[in-house]
């Protein structure tokens, strides 16, 4: 970076600035407008006005709905493996589910549109889900191995040692208004869940 | 300061993240071959699709599908 500084930090025109100022503010209104009204249910028109822009000013800016659900989705998808790297780097395997945990609580809205609505969409929301759970997996299963090697926690194959514990967390998100009306799900239930689970795996 | 992996977007912050524990370089020490070079994209590939099967249990081709979706979103094999 350092050698091309003065490239990269070309004055920009005000129009370009601007360009991407607003395309920035999109993202950031589309991304709270479909954690709300969901993931398939929001139109592109609800975002344009939460944003204050018209609805055409959105079109310039993503030639279609999927272009801009695929590129928040994205957006989200890099800001939460950042995240869960970031909390779980190197831990034991209660610290790094205490971490994911803390990680998806951050995002729970958005990230239990993700789980819900998943499967109803295009391939790119997809692929995004598989890439949390591939950062979650990754630190995992190398605490996993440590541990099961120390005969700390059983000897269980690893995808149903991962398995299990997503199955059980997206199962009280997927339906957090019947656990938790009104109110986060993790925040209520989150220890509860990492200690039972726990208490399954233990040698 | 904190990079991002070109090659499997991982991110690096402590010299042994970094290929060769060098933070000059790009990629991670999971997407650097025993020299020190960069896997080439069908070892990725291949390395990245048995990691999902392994630790979330997907189906295989299923795991390689979604292995090139995610590929594709890296700078390294970006087109
Ligand atoms: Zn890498």
């Amino acid at each position: 970076m350092t050698q091309y500084a003065g490239v990269d930090e070309m004055p920009e025109s005000q129009r370009q600035k601007q360009k991407k100022q607003t395309r920035k503010h999109l993202i950031t209104m589309a991304f709270n407008q479909l954690a709300k009204d969901g993931l398939i249910n929001t139109r592109t028109a609800d975002i344009a006005k939460a944003a204050g822009v018209s609805h055409g000013t959105v079109f310039a800016h993503f030639p279609t709905r999927d272009a801009l659900l695929t590129e928040v989705i994205n957006e989200f998808g890099a800001r939460v493996t950042r995240r869960l790297h970031e909390l779980a780097g190197g831990g034991s395997v209660h610290e790094i589910l205490e971490a994911h945990l803390k990680g998806l609580a951050e995002f729970e809205p958005f990230y239990t549109r993700l789980v819900r609505e998943g499967s109803l969409l295009p391939e790119s929301a997809r692929n995004t889900l598989i890439m949390i759970q591939s950062a979650v997996s990754f630190h995992l299963s190398q605490a996993a191995e440590r541990e099961m090697a120390a005969g700390i926690i059983r000897r269980l194959p690893m995808h149903l040692l991962f398995n299990t514990w997503i199955g059980l967390v997206h199962y009280y998100l997927a339906n957090g208004d019947l656990f938790s009306p009104g109110k986060p799900v993790l925040e209520r239930y989150g220890k509860e869940l990492l200690e039972h689970y726990l208490t399954l795996i233990t040698e | 300061m904190m990079k991002i992996c070109i090659a499997c977007g991982m991110p690096m912050e402590n010299p042994a993240d970094f290929a060769m524990g060098d933070p000059d370089k790009d990629f991670c020490v999971h997407c650097a071959r025993q020299d020190g070079t960069m896997q080439s994209y069908e070892e990725k590939l291949d390395s990245l699709a048995n990691f999902i099967v392994r630790t979330q249990g997907l189906d295989k081709q299923a795991a390689r599908d979604a292995a090139k979706g995610m590929m594709a979103q890296l700078p390294a094999w970006k087109k």
